[in-house]
């Protein structure tokens, strides 16, 4: 029974791999916002209303605060790493 | 054309590894044939319902709906509402119990308890065909995304994407591929949700997007979705309301819902009844969201592209497109994302597309391995191979189910567009296939000959329709019943007049030959089943709540929209 119990709870969940995805790239995303956010890309320079709204910077956020989320939620507990 | 930045290839080389990693990961447990092909049944309603919607959401959910958009206006969303939802909630209230009870491994299975081999056969053998013609729709499209935002050589892309996907399939079966598709379902929105809310406020709102639609093209009938369905020539696809309620959202619909395997095969993963009945519910809530990252940016597309002298730009079929240089209507998702996407971002739009293709690929590579090793290798060439032997042949089957791929996305450069190719496909063979399952669930007295006699009419009438009408364009007046009629309307009066003519054969050649005995379909048709509780005891937990739920939310849209 106890052998059964820590196969599962060493198992990875779906939703971890999802997380850590998201965090992974929600932290490129934030970086590259921070370094394109005095030196706009090529698409902002055509569409000068982009440069103030800094969407790669912020779209970086959310997917950093959620994938820090499910990553920490889903975590497998120490089993395999 | 764009050039990625090294950011962008970081964000796809972190998406290829990982989409690899699974599969290694899932290998270890997929040793028996349920685990291989049907992820040892253990999913929960909310993986099986993200699943059972991201199977679906491949090339032609993406491009083709956001290219048709371009072309038809708010009409493509039909396709999405009540080309959808209506199906996939009867799918989880009134048939899943069926499919979940008789315990059978595979659509073309239910048919063989149902209708006995020749039918399950004859199934086998148009599903087989169908799923691997698409999942060469997918690859294709993955190449033209790839060609128009990268220049990447088409061959090069197809190879590529075929090879992950079979890795991983062949690697982890069908928990590899839900795994995958969980997570590309979430990919998808986390890429492709940037461009509807990045458009909106550059058009200023969706009142401001429909006012510049009109003005750019000079009329107001594309953002209506109801009212101009009066008449054929009142809209611009050239359709009626019949077309879309009968054909769309009976036939075609509910035919591929309800009984194409690819998307079945994920609600038949659930690990209890009443998940296998929330799946699909699940499944219809989230698809009911779908047109904000496919249809927007279509008709966003209609109102912001502009050529570089700042001339509206207007996008063309791919056959013009490919004689005059310019962009087709499926490159409407690819234009918009390099418009809003800046480093960083457009890695994660590529990747969210390639992450829809892929699953797409998965989706039809799975359902065709499983359909191919139960219904066709085990069930008429070799009946008693051991467990293991069948796995290993799931295995097979999947590169070579690839590798026939592969081919016929070849093949596909040579259609119109994505969207003509795959609806004429949907007409052959799921169209007749929805008016046998159908039968078979609800009416008793549907014998073996009526349901495979059905099929064939059903499926051959299809095919028949569909040559009249290419080889005389005149034909089309007879089939939609309207002269006003264009392309697309053929596509929903075929697949109506093929699943009558499939009902008609079917109960005709059933009142000719011997009943079934009553005995023999317990389990199968409704009435002489008795079907057990699915453990609900809640409001909350109850799916026929849940259903009535997103089906309100549903006409709310609609009148809206009107």
């Amino acid at each position: 029974m106890n052998d059964k119990h820590d196969v599962e709870t060493a198992e990875l969940s779906i939703w971890f791999f999802c997380g850590i995805l998201m965090l992974a790239y929600g932290v490129v995303l934030v970086v590259t916002g921070i370094l394109e956010y005095h030196n706009p890309p090529p698409n902002e320079i055509l569409l000068p209303w982009l440069q103030s709204v800094h969407p790669t910077l912020w779209w970086g956020v959310v997917m950093t605060i959620f994938g820090g989320i499910y990553t920490a939620k889903y975590w497998p507990k120490g089993k395999l790493f | 054309m764009t050039k990625l930045a090294p950011v962008d290839i970081l964000i796809l080389a972190l998406y290829f590894a990982l989409v690899v990693f699974i599969g290694f990961y899932a290998k270890g447990k997929a040793n028996t044939s349920e685990d291989f092909f049907l992820a040892g049944r253990e999913m929960t309603a909310w993986i099986a319902g993200l699943s059972f919607v991201s199977a679906n959401l491949g090339s032609l959910e993406l491009m083709g709906w956001a290219g048709a958009a371009y072309q038809y206006g708010i009409l493509a969303t039909h396709w999405y509402w009540i080309g959808a939802i209506p199906a996939m909630l009867f799918l989880g209230i009134v048939m899943m119990p069926f499919y979940y009870i008789s315990k059978t491994h595979s659509v073309p299975g239910y048919l063989q308890l149902r209708f006995g081999e020749p039918a399950r056969g004859l199934s086998a053998i148009s599903f087989g065909v169908m799923t691997i013609l698409m999942s060469g729709v997918n690859m294709y499209a993955m190449a033209v995304v790839m060609q128009t935002v990268l220049g990447w050589n088409i061959s090069f892309s197809i190879w590529v994407g075929a090879a992950t996907v079979a890795l991983y399939v062949m690697l982890g079966g069908l928990r590899s591929a839900i795994i995958n598709e969980v997570l590309q379902f979430v990919l998808i929105w986390a890429g492709a949700a940037m461009i509807p809310i990045l458009g909106l406020i550059e058009a200023g709102g969706w009142t401001n997007l429909k006012a510049q639609i009109a003005v750019n093209i000079g009329r107001s009938d594309y953002t209506h979705l109801w009212a101009t369905l009066g008449h054929f020539k009142d809209n611009p696809m050239g359709v009626h309301w019949t077309g879309i309620v009968f054909g769309l959202g009976f036939v075609i619909s509910f035919g591929y819902w309800t009984t194409d395997f690819l998307v079945v095969q994920r609600v038949l993963s659930a690990n209890n009844l009443r998940a296998a009945k929330m799946a699909p519910i699940i499944g219809a809530a989230f698809k009911m969201a779908v047109p904000f990252i496919v249809i927007v940016p279509g008709l966003l597309a209609l109102a912001v592209l502009k050529n570089p002298d700042g001339s509206v730009m207007h996008l063309v079929p791919a056959s013009v497109a490919k004689v005059t240089g310019q962009h087709s209507y499926d490159d409407v998702l690819p234009l918009m994302l390099i418009r809003y996407c800046g480093p960083g971002l457009m890695g994660l739009g590529i990747t969210a597309l390639v992450a829809g293709f892929m699953s797409g690929m998965a989706g039809n590579v799975s359902a065709f391995s499983t359909v191919w090793t139960y219904d066709i290798y085990g069930a008429f060439i070799n009946k008693k191979a051991s467990d293991k032997h069948y796995v290993a042949m799931g295995r097979w089957s999947t590169v070579i189910g690839m590798l026939v791929s592969v081919a016929t996305a070849y093949l596909v450069m040579n259609a119109n567009s994505i969207m003509d190719y795959v609806q004429a496909l949907f007409t052959f063979f799921i169209a007749p296939l929805f008016g046998t399952v159908i039968l078979g669930m609800l009416w008793k007295r549907a014998t073996h000959a009526g349901g495979f006699w059905g099929l064939l009419a059903g499926t051959v009438s299809s095919i028949g329709m569909f040559i009249w009408t290419h080889s005389d364009p005149g034909a089309l007046r007879y089939i939609a019943l309207s002269a006003d009629a264009k392309p697309m309307a053929e596509n929903l009066y075929r697949g109506l007049w093929c699943w009558l003519i499939c009902v008609g054969v079917t109960v005709i050649v059933s009142l000719m030959t011997k009943p079934v005995p009553a005995e023999q379909l317990g389990g199968l048709v409704y009435g002489i089943t008795p079907i057990p509780h699915d453990g609900s005891k809640t409001l909350w937990q109850k799916p026929m709540f849940w259903a009535i739920v997103v089906i309100t939310v549903f006409f709310i849209l609609n009148l809206m929209l009107w």
